[in-house]
């Protein structure tokens, strides 16, 4: 039998959000409960009789509903797997499975309380002082703090999605469906297109749980402001220029007026024109001796439990308040048939105008002005409670105490504005009231309601409606704007001369149990400890103490937290001002914001044909290139020994031509380039303006005006930039374009290539008719293809570059020419040891940020001769000072062979660092490139290189290991 | 960051189409002291507020432009072809 949730139930109602004829059961801890359909976990929990929800983050205190708005952190729990669910806001759906966190062996009997009793040997900023020395001991105490710390317990499989991510535009954007959210979407509608964001499941704000009658609407006589909540919420439903995105949380907003949202498993990006911010206001708690004991509820948690889902909170209640709010609390609680023991207002007088103040005393309830609370008793739960006179706004010794099951507190309002200062206003402080207001709202963004500390319904409404107006801007809004403008000065006019609170007194200022911060445990104590320890700032207090950096993010603790710095640094909480408001506003959950796995893939034209022979395929930027069709060792063999083909389709490749080409080329390359003949291929290295190696690549001239460029597969963007930044505002005559998947690309490679390609081709092959480093057009296997006679790989060989559609043909017939001469494909791993044999360096791989030509080696592609070129400041510096570090071959002495990235070590400290390693087919020893001191690089040195913690000898090789004079790339 | 920038030629686009080129150095002359070469390689302004800047909008029409940007708020101002402003 399930646990039913009927005991602590009022009778249904029309306003509850749940339906009573429709129960869901779920199960919490192991154990079945009984909901019904629109109940939220928290609300099903507490009619079934749980109190505690949750055991606080540091000193593992029970803790119980407090705000009922998804705002603090007391409701967290653990949902299906997922950890910090908000029990509060999120909606019981049959047969989820609900456990607690953060205790063991339950949130009722949690053996870490008594943490809680150790709380002097947890000071504020105690992680920067304690367990530090000696060092063993943090070692030790670290994994403990580690694991009693915290909230929830991340899964180790991936969060359950999917996620979306969606993009959307939008002509104005309001946040938040109260009164003045709904009023600004209407208003603005009459001239654009409208999104309205809002959290609960249906429009209405705080209007839902409003039990009053209202004359807050114009044009709507005397109404229960709930009923009136209904009205504007249909208005909205059925106005077909506004879109309603209910159960979203907008979490942030950015530059651009990009709101970020989330719904559900999505995520929304919606870019809005303008932006109206009607976000309400969060009541602030009061701070008193145990204020965080399960009963303890803010007085709009107890209102939402009684009007939103007809939960009967208690039987005693003692309400504490700084303002009006208590008083309407008070009467909801006696509407659910609790009694009211006492209610203590900080003012000084009985507010005679207010009806319902006059209604509290006629119905007997004990009415204290000039009264707070001072304490809570119980330890699971609230027993009874102390108030104390007030004088001068101090408390006094004059105590009461009363038996009460729960304790109401509000402190106040504060505006919901972190969303508004994201977006860069600044929240002003007024002295004489306590109150924040946001000021100096950026460009296409407004304010409405309580997050612009609007005080009345009819204030909010009003705002609501200006601020939609000006949104929508140039359809009548200015004129609409006088008239409103003129109703907001009379409504603020009547709110001044009767103000419905005053600023919270605070007591002692220095318990050890008056909770400020409720995610952090952060007291009132040790605020004022961490501003004796001598932080006064208002960022470095909240560094330090951490409050207002817990899921949270201030709601519940920023003002007490400033009003009580203010206090204890002698200064005004005016000038402390307030800690910045970051995104996210409401926990996000890592998979939401990292939406969808798409991972975009670029296939070669010859991707097919790799696939077929079974190719290890690797990823190579966005590219998938076959890596290896079978070993290295017969695939390198067969370009040594007979003839290979690789798809090298992946090279970055620019046509680049006009008039001025050469001069361009010559500018960018530190060689030259205008002296090159036609039908040539030169090797080209581009450096950065300081001399530091970008790329390289192979450059052709095809014509007087024209060149054919290949880049690096990982490169070709940037440096198609790169040749367009520096033609950028010249009117020099030059076209750069990228040209790269136009093209198919094979290189055949190896002694037999020669013979190989002559089957396809009328193109004179001959090595005195095709010479090494030129290029011919011609045609292969039928197809129009760019010949060039270059040799990565040190073999005979040409890279045949035509266009892509014919890929598949050109490939199938070289394999079918090579057959009989023993042709093999050979994949980039191959590709890779065969050119480190050649002592080939890739820019990137064997060259890093400060590696610059000479020091790599190749002061041969500088021409410090030709006029000026980019990177020559750089290299003429470099010429002038001795190298430090050079690039060299080595070749292990031993059988070992390192790892790229392994360290060259001198004395076991290391000196160099290791770029490319491999096992050399023809050598048969480990070998490759290293960086080295200058004064370790002459050939035939013997350096140190550690692999797996061995340090083995190499000696240093200057000159290619393979062909050192390059007669078979030649042949 | 999620600013809007106006491309001369495409018009107000999400920054993530473009990419960011640096605020607009002067590039010494051939001739200068190397004390002049080493600034303008490692020595930025690094204004708090405007600055003509580089940006590229490699997703869309594929050019250089120049912008104004305030660094403090990325309010991109007023945008030009690099041949309409001294760079």
């Amino acid at each position: 039998m399930p646990i039913p949730s009927e005991q602590g139930r009022l009778p249904a109602a029309a306003h509850h959000l749940v339906d009573r004829d429709r129960p869901v059961v779920f199960e919490f801890n192991g154990r079945q409960f009984q909901a019904y359909e629109g109940d939220t976990i928290a609300s099903a929990l507490y009619a079934a009789g749980v109190r505690i929800f949750s055991r606080s983050f540091k000193y593992h205190r029970s803790r119980g509903l407090l705000c009922v708005a998804g705002a603090c952190p007391n409701c967290l729990m653990s949902v299906d797997g997922v950890p910090n669910v908000r029990a509060c806001t999120t909606r019981v759906e049959a047969g989820m499975r609900v456990r607690h966190q953060n205790a063991w062996p339950s949130q009722e009997r949690d053996f870490l309380s008594v943490l809680d009793r150790f709380g002097r040997l947890m000071p504020v900023g105690f992680y920067y002082k304690t367990f530090h020395t000696p060092k063993l001991f943090w070692k030790a105490a670290r994994p403990i703090i580690r694991r009693v710390a915290g909230l929830g317990r991340v899964g180790q499989d991936p969060e359950p999605g999917p996620h979306h991510h969606e993009f959307r535009h939008t002509d104005v954007a309001v946040v938040g469906g109260g009164p003045a959210g709904m009023a600004a979407a209407l208003a603005a509608s009459a001239g654009a297109r409208v999104v309205l964001v809002d959290d609960p499941p249906t429009l209405g704000g705080s209007l839902r749980y409003d039990s009053r009658t209202s004359a807050g609407l114009p044009g709507m006589g005397e109404v229960l402001a709930l009923d009136s909540a209904r009205k504007l919420a249909s208005e909205v439903e059925a106005n077909d220029r506004i879109e309603v995105l209910s159960e979203a949380t907008a979490f942030g907003l950015y530059e651009g007026r990009l709101l970020a949202i989330t719904q559900g498993d999505s995520m929304i990006r919606l870019r809005a024109g303008r932006v109206v911010i009607a976000t309400g206001s969060h009541e602030t708690p009061l701070v008193f001796d145990r204020n965080d004991i399960p009963g303890v509820m803010l007085s709009t948690g107890l209102q939402r439990l009684i009007n939103l889902y007809g939960v009967k909170p208690g039987t005693t209640a003692m309400v504490a308040t700084t303002g009006d709010q208590g008083y309407y609390a008070a009467l909801d609680l006696l509407g659910a048939g609790m009694r009211v023991a006492v209610l203590a207002d900080s003012r000084p007088a009985f507010p005679d105008r207010l009806d319902a103040a006059r209604d509290l005393r006629n119905l007997g309830v004990l009415v204290l002005p000039s009264h707070t609370l001072v304490r809570a008793e119980g330890v699971k739960k609230v027993v009874g409670g102390v108030v104390s006179r007030l004088q001068d706004g101090r408390t006094t010794t004059e105590e009461r105490q009363f038996d009460a099951d729960i304790i109401a507190m509000s402190g106040g309002f504060e505006p919901a504005a972190s969303l508004l200062q994201q977006a860069g206003a600044s929240l002003a402080y007024d002295e004489s009231s306590g109150e924040t207001r946001p000021s100096e709202l950026p460009e296409g963004v407004f304010a409405a309601g309580g997050a612009a500390g609007a005080h009345s319904l009819e204030e909010a409404i009003l705002q609501g409606r200006l601020a939609g107006a000006r949104a929508a801007s140039g359809t009548g809004g200015a004129r609409a704007a006088s008239g409103l403008r003129r109703g907001l000065q009379i409504a603020r006019a009547e709110y001044t001369a009767a103000p419905a609170q005053s600023r919270p007194p605070f007591r002692g200022l220095r318990g050890s149990k008056q909770i400020v911060c409720f995610c952090e445990d952060v007291t009132s104590k040790d605020i004022a400890t961490a501003v004796d320890e001598g932080f006064r700032d208002i960022q470095i207090l909240k560094r330090y103490s951490t409050v207002t950096m817990g899921p949270c993010q201030g709601k519940m603790c920023h003002r007490n937290f400033v009003d009580i710095a203010a206090v204890h640094t002698g200064s005004s909480a005016g000038d402390l001002g307030s800690t910045t408001a970051r995104p996210p506003v409401q926990p996000v959950s890592l998979g939401t914001l990292a939406g969808p796995a798409h991972i975009p893939v670029k296939r070669t034209p010859l991707d097919r044909r790799h696939r077929a022979l079974g190719a290890e395929m690797m990823d190579s930027n966005l590219w998938q290139r076959p890596r290896l069709y079978g070993s290295v060792q017969d695939e390198a063999m067969a370009v040594r020994n007979a003839v290979g083909i690789i798809d090298v389709s992946t090279l970055g490749k620019l046509d680049v031509r006009g008039r001025d080409a050469p001069a361009l080329l010559d500018r960018l390359y530190t060689h030259s380039f205008s002296t090159l003949r036609n039908g040539r291929v030169r090797y080209g290295v581009l450096c950065a303006d300081n001399g530091t190696i970008m790329d390289d690549g192979t450059v052709t001239r095809l014509a007087e005006d024209r060149y054919f460029v290949t880049t690096s597969t990982a490169g070709v963007e940037a440096i198609e930039e790169w040749f367009k930044w520096w033609m950028a505002g010249s009117d020099a005559c030059a076209y750069v374009t990228n040209v790269t998947s136009g093209y198919a690309v094979i290189n055949v490679a190896g002694p037999r290539a020669r013979e190989t390609l002559a089957k396809l081709t009328d193109v004179d092959l001959s090595p005195k008719a095709f010479r090494y480093m030129r290029a011919r057009e011609g045609s292969v296997a039928g197809v129009p293809t760019l010949m060039l006679r270059i040799g990565f790989v040190g073999e005979t060989g040409w890279e045949l570059h035509f266009p892509a559609e014919y890929g598949e043909h050109v490939w199938d017939a070289l394999m079918e020419a090579g057959k009989e001469l023993g042709i093999r494909t050979f994949g980039t791993e191959t590709q890779r040891v065969l050119r480190l044999e050649k002592m080939h360096i890739i820019p990137n791989q064997d060259t890093d940020m400060v590696s610059n030509p000479l020091d790599a080696g190749m002061r041969w592609v500088v021409r410090m001769d030709k006029d000026d070129f980019i990177g020559r400041g750089g290299l003429a510096a470099a010429m002038d000072r001795p190298a430090r570090n050079r690039l060299v071959g080595f070749v292990m002495e031993d059988g070992a062979v390192p790892h790229d990235g392994d360290a060259v070590v001198s004395d076991m400290a290391p000196v160099g660092r290791v770029t490319s390693s491999r096992l050399s087919p023809t050598m048969g020893k480990g070998f490759g490139f290293c960086w080295v001191p200058a004064d370790l690089a002459e050939h035939g040195t013997t350096i140190h290189i550690r692999t797996d913690g061995v340090v083995s000898p190499a000696e240093v090789r200057t000159e290619p290991f393979y062909d050192p004079e390059g007669k078979r790339l030649r042949e | 960051m999620a600013f809007l920038v106006k491309c001369p030629n495409c018009g107000e686009r999400n920054v993530y189409e473009f990419r960011f080129g640096g605020e607009i150095v002067r590039r010494p002359e051939p001739g200068d002291d190397s004390a002049v070469w080493m600034k303008y390689f490692y020595a930025r302004r690094n204004a708090a507020g405007q600055q003509r800047e580089w940006w590229y909008h490699s997703l869309g029409c594929r050019r250089w432009f120049v912008a104004e940007r305030d660094t403090t708020t990325n309010a991109i101002g007023s945008t030009w072809w690099p041949g309409e402003v001294q760079v």
